[in-house]
């Protein structure tokens, strides 16, 4: 194994446990070394090596024509993406703080979200970057979007909860045709309780299928992201009333995997959805919505949700904690719906 | 003029000539803007096309057939897009001048102004990053250099070394969107690319000029920004007749040949309107299902008829399908 590899990329080739952020740098070396039509853009993602390091010596390895250092302008960058796009490339576009796609918002929906339906063909780029709270960051540096893409018909968005789901779904998410946006919990970047090894290559995580991250019969659980990790808290707290919850982990919120949470419901007749994100206009209403559609006549209780309170994410750490869902939250509304 | 040369020029005034009448047949009583001007089609043609995607690519701008029919698209192909045709490249999801076809190199879009600077920068980056000939032309009108997003394509393209050519439409100045001119050298100075300006040279300079900034491009120097400036004259139709009839008078091509040329572009187009009529209108099936994010079809109840109990199918619990 050559000596110079930076060292977030050879964990599994060192047979090592690795975390959520050295599974995105591997998925990304092993695609562009996979597929030299693969290249990434970014602000500061080259030289610097992001700012989180998940570039750190790409660079180097790969050449400044396929780690490209873009201007300050998400705009103008995700735009040039799309033009690579056309071209037969499969552009990775970084965004430092998701909360900075804001600015791409136009050409994301406008124009790259619309190019199948133009009869521009599909267009295969990544956008990703770090999202979420919990890590005293402020409204700017905090927030999750993917709801402010939910409702535009042509992306794909995913948001793993774990470092062999975010290797293998980032993967098919490079391969895929279409758009995708690829959130990355920053809170789970370098956390050392969700370590674990990761699968070789050749292992993909399909688009559009849901995990079950723990199985019960008593209450279902649907989630995503860092939340899974608190949903998991939450059932074992709940397990000690002898509650058995099943965790659904969605991996891939755009498609849905609506059949899962569907399968679920109908065994436990009871639903709970938990997300990080803000609660007016969170992915939790569709779900209710869509198990309202399919699934209303096994319900035995109320399609509650645990969310983040409908403000900017807050800058002080008493009313982060306090803005963001929290286990208790989540065992509190688990029990009332056992009951109900 | 050198044979070689002479051949080109007549080329040129001859492909001219017909997609100069067949443009302006299409765009009768329409504004005119780039493309339709017939120094775009020249400016177009100035590229080097292909339709197996290996050629140039080009943007031709919102208004503009022009330079879609000097890269290869026909009159009828563009009168589905503007008549919502099923037929039609985009397949009626989108009107205008709005569709795409790689392998000719041809990239539309009728969205926000600025936008596509971005895009063709990129496919520029894409074509240096693969060690190509081939350049990006972007045809923009002059209010895009008043979008954001227009000068972060120009930035990234300038940083890049991006092998493309933004022309920007000067006339367009004058259908409102701005209310006095602006300096276009500043604007390039300011992102450290070259500039030239079209107005009203012969043809063959205006081949020229964009002949030279696409060998720039393609060697590995930049972007160049076009400006594209209002002909001395008050009718713009008037600055498209005359620039043609200059051409033609510059070259060898006979009047007899100008007229032979323009019946057939005038064949061209009426056969595409007869065409037309005949072509079937979009089929919701064929053209929306393909591009829905979801597979399945919508509920019914969710458009206009009553719930149907079936729908449900396999999640509907026993008790409830006996009810039923």
């Amino acid at each position: 194994m050559p000596s110079d590899l930076p060292p977030q990329v050879t964990r599994t080739r060192e047979g090592r446990s690795a975390t959520l952020l050295e599974a995105i740098a591997e998925a990304l070396w092993e695609e562009m070394e996979r597929d030299s039509r693969v290249f990434l853009m970014g602000e500061d993602i080259g030289a610097y090596g992001g700012a989180f390091k998940v570039t750190r010596g790409f660079q180097e390895h790969f050449g400044r024509s396929r780690v490209i250092d873009t201007p300050i302008s998400e705009g103008g960058f995700t735009g040039a993406a799309a033009g690579a796009a056309h071209m037969g490339l499969r552009p990775v576009v970084e965004m430092q703080f998701m909360d900075f796609i804001s600015p791409a918002y136009d050409v994301l929906t406008n124009y790259i979200a619309t190019s199948l339906y133009r009869g521009a063909g599909p267009l295969p780029l990544v956008v990703r970057g770090p999202v979420g709270g919990g890590n005293r960051g402020g409204p700017f540096h905090s927030q999750n979007v993917e709801m402010a893409f939910f409702h535009t018909p042509g992306l794909k968005i995913v948001y793993p909860a774990t470092p062999a789901d975010a290797k293998g779904l980032l993967k098919s998410a490079i391969r895929d045709e279409n758009p995708v946006i690829f959130e990355e919990h920053k809170g789970l970047y370098r956390a050392p309780h969700c370590r674990e090894l990761l699968h070789g290559e050749d292992h993909l995580v399909p688009l559009g299928e849901a995990r079950t991250a723990l199985e019960g019969e008593d209450l279902t659980i649907v989630t995503y992201g860092l939340m899974v990790h608190r949903c998991l808290e939450a059932a074992a707290e709940l397990a000690r009333d002898r509650v058995r919850v099943e965790v659904i982990d969605l991996r891939t919120l755009l498609p849905m995997d609506e059949d899962a949470i569907v399968a679920s419901v109908t065994k436990t007749g009871k639903l709970l959805i938990v997300h990080e994100d803000t609660r007016t206009g969170g992915i939790a209403g569709e779900i209710a919505i869509r198990i309202n559609e399919r699934a209303f006549e096994w319900l035995d209780g109320p399609i509650l949700r645990v969310t983040a309170i409908d403000s900017p994410v807050p800058f002080s750490g008493e009313l982060e904690d306090y803005f963001l869902p929290s286990v208790a939250d989540v065992v509190t509304a688990g029990r009332y719906l056992v009951r109900y | 003029m050198p044979g070689e040369a002479a051949a080109l020029s007549r080329e040129v005034v001859r492909d001219l000539i017909y997609q100069g009448f067949q443009a302006r047949f299409l765009e009768a009583g329409a504004d005119i803007g780039p493309g339709v001007d017939a120094r775009a089609v020249v400016m177009a043609r100035a590229m080097r096309s292909s339709s197996d995607g290996t050629g140039d690519v080009c943007f031709p701008g919102p208004l503009s057939p022009g330079a879609l029919l000097a890269l290869g698209a026909t009159p009828l192909e563009y009168l589905r897009q503007l008549a919502r045709k099923g037929t039609a490249p985009a397949a009626a999801r989108t009107g205008g001048r709005n569709w795409t076809d790689l392998r000719r190199g041809l990239i539309g879009w009728d969205g926000p102004s600025g936008t596509m600077t971005q895009v063709l920068a990129g496919a520029a980056v894409a074509f240096a990053q693969r060690g190509q000939d081939r350049a990006a032309l972007v045809f923009e009108e002059a209010a895009a250099v008043e979008t954001g997003g227009w000068h972060e394509g120009m930035n990234f393209a300038a940083a890049q070394a991006a092998p493309l050519i933004v022309v920007l439409d000067e006339a367009g100045a004058r259908r409102g969107a701005r209310g006095d001119g602006h300096d276009v050298e500043s604007i390039a100075r300011a992102h450290g690319v070259a500039c030239a300006a079209v107005a009203d040279e012969p043809f063959a300079e205006v081949f020229a000029t964009m002949a030279a900034a696409r060998r720039r491009a393609v060697r590995g120097r930049g972007p160049t920004l076009v400006a594209l400036l209002p002909a001395d004259v008050a009718e713009p139709w008037a600055a498209h007749d005359a620039f043609v009839a200059r051409a033609v008078e510059a070259s060898e091509v006979a009047q007899s040949e100008v007229r032979a040329i323009e019946r057939a572009a005038s064949a061209a187009v009426s056969h595409a309107l007869a065409r037309l009529g005949r072509e079937p209108a979009a089929d919701p099936r064929d053209a929306l299902v393909p591009v829905c994010t979801h597979d399945l079809p919508l509920p019914p109840w969710t458009r206009r008829t009553a719930p149907d109990p079936g729908w449900r199918g396999a999640a509907e619990p026993q008790d409830v399908q006996d009810a039923l």
